[in-house]
């Protein structure tokens, strides 16, 4: 007589066939599995043993949470979010309403006409740049994209220390002097690091990036001005503050969109579009 | 404010129409059930209320492919199963990069039956946790998310495969894979049954 394997009595236990197949096959299967369970003492033992194994691994029950979690888990999202109708405007309200088909049918024809409009104030400004050629030019300025790849690079960087610092104090014991202690350094570092990232974002047109970094430069200031460290009290405060305005959870997310842009930059930069 | 009542589809059409507020329904009536499955995948509960909100961020960017004939619940617990395994992933490349560090205790839970809790079985029942919380820390990102899937949240292998990203052949070796490791590693108990 063949016996059943370990693997067909995991799948009889979980009420589904060994074989991945079809409906009627495996109603077939786990049919014949029951029959040979009926006439085999040795293969019933091993199913009750597997049983018995899997019930001692009870299913976990997770913390409770309060009756308004999903509004606290919507009040730390909301800020990173855009508005789909803005993103929408950005395509010059492309198709607000269309089908798919429509929609694909007016992006190729205001695809056209933009790039006749490109084509055309290319053309006349290159009539209009001969017709009047500037005097030299004694300097030659960095070209505005590498800047802006810089920024970037600094404000990757930054974001990602950052994030670092944050998931510390998150795990922070206050019992531990030393490494409060090293937060409040760590804090001061980047103090300084994250006033000139304001500086630089502030007029940027970016309002979660700049609101973040106020966020975050309360926050450090805090830590930072700690003169002994952070004591238990000032360690239990700083974290509910940074758990109630989830601020990493928003340098997490702003970390990440930076890091797509500085990782596209770089491609630019390797394209020699520069 | 979007109000409460609506169904998920009419949610998603009036925040594809430009009211963000909308998704705030769609989370409050989701989120408990996306911490479940996370905290039972991760079992750290900081690292599973990060795992909602990141499902959630993902869902509401990529709501545009989200097909009007799905549940938008299965949709976004299948992203949170996505983002609690990303997650597992990550943590353990970075505890294998601290090798020799010890581990948090609350790294890692599994609640097991307890059905006597008696004074003079505390101390064996708290060698017994810890041996089945090494034993699913035995097992790897894949085979843990498949098994809790099976075994705790009870999903087809059907559903494990699209959750996961593979095939349901794959699903079921993984939570096969998963009960074997599991038997193995807690063998000793029972000869103390």
């Amino acid at each position: 007589m063949k016996h059943l394997s370990e693997e067909e009595l995991v799948w009889r236990h979980y009420g589904e066939s060994a074989n991945q197949s079809e409906g009627a096959n495996q109603s077939e299967g786990a049919n014949q599995t029951d029959e040979h369970l009926k006439s085999c003492a040795q293969c019933a033992e091993a199913f009750e043993a597997l049983t018995r194994d899997l019930a001692e691994i009870a299913p976990i029950d997770p913390p409770q949470r309060e009756e308004g979690y999903g509004q606290r888990v919507w009040a730390a999202l909301a800020p990173s979010l855009e508005p789909y109708a803005r993103r929408k405007r950005a395509w010059l309200g492309l198709g607000l309403g269309l089908g798919r088909g429509a929609r694909m049918r007016w992006g190729l024809v205001y695809g056209a006409a933009l790039a006749l409009l490109v084509a055309g104030a290319f053309y006349s400004g290159r009539q209009w740049e001969q017709q009047r050629k500037p005097p030299v030019t004694a300097v030659r300025q960095a070209p505005a994209p590498v800047k802006q790849h810089v920024v970037v690079v600094v404000l990757s960087d930054h974001l990602d220390q950052s994030e670092r610092l944050l998931v510390e104090l998150k795990h922070a014991e206050p019992d531990s002097p030393e490494a409060a202690s090293a937060l409040s350094d760590q804090a001061r570092n980047l103090l300084v690091a994250n006033r000139i990232c304001r500086q630089d974002v502030t007029g940027a047109d970016d309002p979660a990036l700049a609101k973040a970094l106020d966020r975050l430069d309360r926050l450090l200031a805090e830590m930072a001005s700690q003169p002994g460290g952070l004591d238990a009290a000032a360690l239990a405060r700083l974290q509910d503050e940074m758990n109630s305005e989830s601020l990493l959870f928003q340098v997490r997310v702003l970390r990440s969109g930076i890091s797509n842009r500085r990782k596209a930059g770089k491609t630019r930069l390797n394209g020699g579009a520069i | 404010m979007f109000r409460m009542g609506k169904s998920d589809h009419a949610a998603i059409r009036a925040i594809l129409a430009g009211d963000k507020e909308a998704y705030g329904a769609l989370v409050a009536r989701h989120s408990q059930s996306l911490f479940r499955v996370a905290f039972r995948i991760i079992g750290n509960e900081a690292d599973a209320e990060d795992v909602v909100q990141e499902a959630f961020l993902r869902g509401y960017r990529g709501l545009e492919g989200f097909e009007s004939r799905s549940n938008f619940g299965t949709w976004i617990y299948r992203i949170a199963v996505r983002c609690a395994l990303d997650r597992l992933g990550s943590r353990r490349r970075n505890e294998n990069d601290r090798v020799g560090e010890e581990t948090e205790p609350e790294r890692s839970q599994v609640q097991v039956a307890d059905s006597a809790p008696g004074p003079g079985r505390l101390l064996l029942s708290g060698e017994i946790g810890a041996m089945r919380e090494s034993a699913m820390q035995s097992l790897t990102p894949t085979e843990r998310t498949a098994f809790v899937l099976r075994h705790m949240e009870e999903r087809t292998t059907e559903e494990i495969g699209v959750a996961l990203g593979i095939q349901p052949n794959a699903a079921k070796q993984a939570v096969f894979r998963a009960v074997e490791k599991l038997r193995r590693r807690l063998a000793p108990l029972r000869v103390n049954r």
